[in-house]
């Protein structure tokens, strides 16, 4: 489903944020990129999402080169791929329902389609009371399960989470793995940056461990630190 | 439909969300196009005044009386002959003394002064009223008149009158586009200005559309829309206040008879939506303008090729 090739990011001043990564993430999978910020996390993220351009290599979605692809078609490439990140980015004057429809009416979805969308994945999410309410009147939790839902709503292939956990309670961000894992389930590819070491050893998937840009290790049912580490 | 309708919210969202500087920009609008609008307008004014003027006579030949001074008896009528065979008169007639006369008791007839000076009419002088086919020619048919010095007394000409309007409207004019061409300009300024403002007020806005795959497009034509309406609504402004400033005048100089201040609805009409279209374009271009920085960081990094060629490693 995703697959970067020989991958080097370079930031304008000279900072190296990803040097020469290789990964293949194939179709359904769950994935942790994990290791201390600054690693590169987030810069992958941002290059899959062609928020920033590659400095060298290749990064293929769906079997397509995003690096090579034309600005005007990035849209269609942030279509298929569903994103939450730590901040939630709600629109703080419109309401959860709102907040969710946004992405389908930006998408020209007729209104006769988002409506039943956006109760479904608000039924999903566990917020089907709630859609009246604006983000400031939820709790963190709550607001980040909007923000799941507004990046499920449109049903992409992939889900790009960069520290989704990051701002909850534990107890908080179990709820919100459990919900990103029935994403999973559903055969929609998760990869999901964090230093969420009790998430990750929990869960049980592979893991990819970054430092200062290199893949340091690859695991397919990993800890958040291989045994040696700890 | 539905997208078109979410648009046009977007778009009135950002008008009611800075009403200030909304404001402003569609003053901008109003100010430059209303000035030119106004000047325009001066403009149709003279040219309907003069046109009454060329309507008229041009040129008034006042005679010296037959059989005196050694002007020979037939010598009017010889002029008047000769005078309507040139190519540059469209039409020339001769006033009498009687005719001179009454038109003497028309133009004073209502104050006995004048005419207790006049103490005879005879002394009225005989003239040849002369129209010309195009006003600019008055001065050959004057030099051609000029070599009959003894039948004639004096050639009076409201050709040059009607110069000097032309003269005094072009300096009118040129101002006129001038003043327009700066503010025409600092009205797009203004509305890129807005429209930048805009962006940067909705800019959480714009990144989660761009995050959930919205096309470019589609997050520029709201603020296309907002500037389009601003240039439209300063535009119309425009138009409507100059409508309603000619009307005033018109119905302030309804007794006066020397000078046509009434200018046509059709006038209006016709410029009208020229000037409307102008203002349309004015607001996208300021638009296109303020998007402008932003058209070129939307698409979240040049293709790889590209860069690669900008950056080396």
């Amino acid at each position: 489903m995703i697959r970067l090739e020989d991958v080097t990011k370079v930031y304008e001043g000279g900072t190296v944020a990803v040097r020469d990564v290789s990964l293949d993430i194939p179709k359904g999978e769950f994935v942790f990129l994990v290791g201390p910020s600054g690693s590169g996390k987030s810069t992958l993220i941002r290059l899959m999402l062609r928020e920033e351009g590659v400095t060298r290599g290749v990064i293929y979605v769906a079997g397509k080169d995003i690096t090579a692809l034309p600005a005007w078609k990035v849209p269609f490439l942030r279509r298929s791929i569903g994103t939450v990140f730590q901040d939630f980015k709600l629109l703080p004057n419109k309401t959860v329902v709102e907040n969710v429809a946004f992405a389908l009416e930006v998408l020209g979805r007729p209104r006769s389609v988002i409506t039943p969308q956006v109760e479904q994945v608000l039924d999903l999410v566990g917020l089907a009371d709630k859609g009246g309410r604006y983000p400031r009147q939820l709790s963190g939790g709550e607001q980040q399960r909007v923000s799941v839902a507004r990046a499920f709503v449109n049903r992409p292939p992939i889900m790009l989470c960069d520290e989704p956990t990051g701002n909850l309670d534990p107890a908080t961000s179990v709820g919100i793995m459990k919900l990103l894992d029935r994403i999973n389930r559903t055969g929609t590819t998760v990869v999901m940056a964090t230093h969420d070491h009790a998430i990750v050893d929990a869960m049980q998937r592979r893991v990819v461990q970054l430092s200062n840009g290199n893949v340091i290790r690859d695991e397919v049912s990993g800890r958040y630190e291989t045994m040696a580490e700890q | 439909m539905s997208r078109v309708a979410f648009l046009l919210r977007e778009a009135l969202v950002n008008l009611r969300r800075n009403v200030l500087v909304v404001t402003g920009a569609v003053l901008a609008v109003f100010i430059s196009l209303g000035l030119a609008f106004g000047a325009l307008a001066v403009n149709e004014l003279v040219r309907i005044n003069t046109v009454a003027w060329q309507e008229g006579v041009h040129v008034i030949v006042w005679l010296n009386d037959e059989g005196r001074d050694g002007v020979p008896t037939d010598a009017h009528q010889a002029l008047l002959g000769e005078v309507q065979g040139w190519d540059e008169v469209a039409n020339a007639y001769y006033v009498d003394k009687t005719a001179a006369y009454d038109e003497f008791l028309e133009i004073f007839g209502d104050d006995p002064d004048m005419i207790d000076a006049l103490e005879n009419p005879a002394a009225l002088p005989t003239s040849i009223r002369i129209e010309l086919n195009d006003i600019d020619l008055y001065q050959t048919v004057e030099f051609r008149l000029q070599q009959q010095p003894q039948l004639i007394q004096k050639i009076s000409s409201a050709a040059q009158e009607i110069e000097q309007i032309s003269a005094v409207s072009s300096v009118l004019n040129f101002l006129g586009i001038g003043l327009s061409i700066v503010l025409g300009a600092s009205a797009v300024i203004l509305i890129a200005n807005t429209i930048r403002l805009a962006i940067y007020a909705r800019r959480d806005e714009v990144s989660i559309m761009k995050l959930v795959g919205a096309s470019n497009w589609f997050i520029r034509v709201p603020f296309l829309l907002e500037g389009l309406i601003e240039g439209l609504v300063g535009a119309a402004l425009a138009v409507f206040s100059v409508w309603v400033a000619g009307r005033n005048l018109a119905g302030a100089a309804e007794g006066i008879r020397l000078v046509n201040l009434q200018i046509p609805n059709a006038f209006f009409l016709r410029w009208g939506i020229v000037f409307l279209l102008f203002g349309a374009a004015a607001g996208v271009l300021g638009s296109l303008l303020g998007l402008s920085r932003y058209l070129r960081e939307a698409d979240g990094g040049r293709p790889a090729g590209a860069r690669r060629a900008l950056e080396p490693v």
